[in-house]
């Protein structure tokens, strides 16, 4: 019962493996396309290279597929990946924050009446 | 008297805006603007839940595998769209860009389904 419940464990942690390593690498696919419709053709082809090895079933084969793919996805990783700009590392990441509660500016200043 | 302490009490007191504030800050050449700025600011843009779920809904209609009749914002993608892992995340991915968002890896793995997606991106600060 241990083994299955332990069985079940690892297969799933294995399945978040390959989700996140899929949105890792598909992410990183779209930066190395410099147009969209190349980055169909290259998403489609990263799929099928996750669709090949599907209905693999043993534990040890999988980890292993999923140590090799991670690894040729750092080789491949791009040096200077898209990132949204209001994230940080991203274009306006902390330029011109809005001022603190409380702040206001008067426009008439010494010129009240 | 009067007229000479006016300008020295002014000088040490601040008004909250009031209707005369605004209305001078109103006067004020760029004050006009100040109000295109704020309102073309991406950072703003201020977008409501039924636009969240239509876009969201049109979203998951133009995924290529699946079928648009049964998309509805209570739809599970697994479950009732018949998509399968590999599938959601693409589906995650296509959302982040529909709403220029950056979502964590551990939270994008979370979002299983249309309920889900519209909590988060409604609720979420920078959804454009």
């Amino acid at each position: 019962m241990a083994t299955t419940a332990g069985y079940l464990a690892r297969r799933a942690a294995q399945k978040e493996r390959v989700r996140l390593l899929y949105r890792s690498a598909l992410k990183d696919t779209l930066n190395w396309a410099v147009h969209r419709h190349l980055f169909y053709q290259d998403a489609s082809d990263l799929r099928d290279k996750f669709e090949t090895n599907r209905h693999v079933e043993d534990p040890d084969v999988i980890d292993r597929l999923i140590d090799d793919a991670e690894a040729q996805y750092r080789n491949f990783q791009h040096p200077d990946p898209y990132i949204v700009p209001w994230a940080p590392g991203g274009s306006k990441f902390t330029r011109n924050p809005p001022p603190p509660q409380g702040i206001e500016i008067i426009y008439n200043y010494g010129k009240e009446n | 008297m009067a007229a000479a302490l006016r300008p020295a009490i002014l000088r040490h007191i601040r008004l909250s805006p009031s209707p005369v504030a605004a209305a001078a800050a109103a006067a004020h050449p760029y004050s006009l603007e100040r109000g295109l700025a704020r309102a073309m600011s991406s950072h703003d843009a201020h977008i409501t839940r039924d636009e969240v779920v239509d876009r969201l809904v049109d979203v998951l209609k133009s995924h290529p595998k699946v079928d648009p009749s049964k998309v509805n914002p209570e739809a599970h993608f697994e479950k009732d769209l018949g998509l399968d892992s590999l599938d959601t995340v693409e589906v995650v991915m296509a959302i982040e860009e529909e709403f220029k968002l950056e979502i964590p890896d551990q939270e994008a793995d979370k979002i299983d389904s249309l309920p889900l997606a519209i909590e988060y991106v409604a609720n979420h600060p920078m959804a454009a």
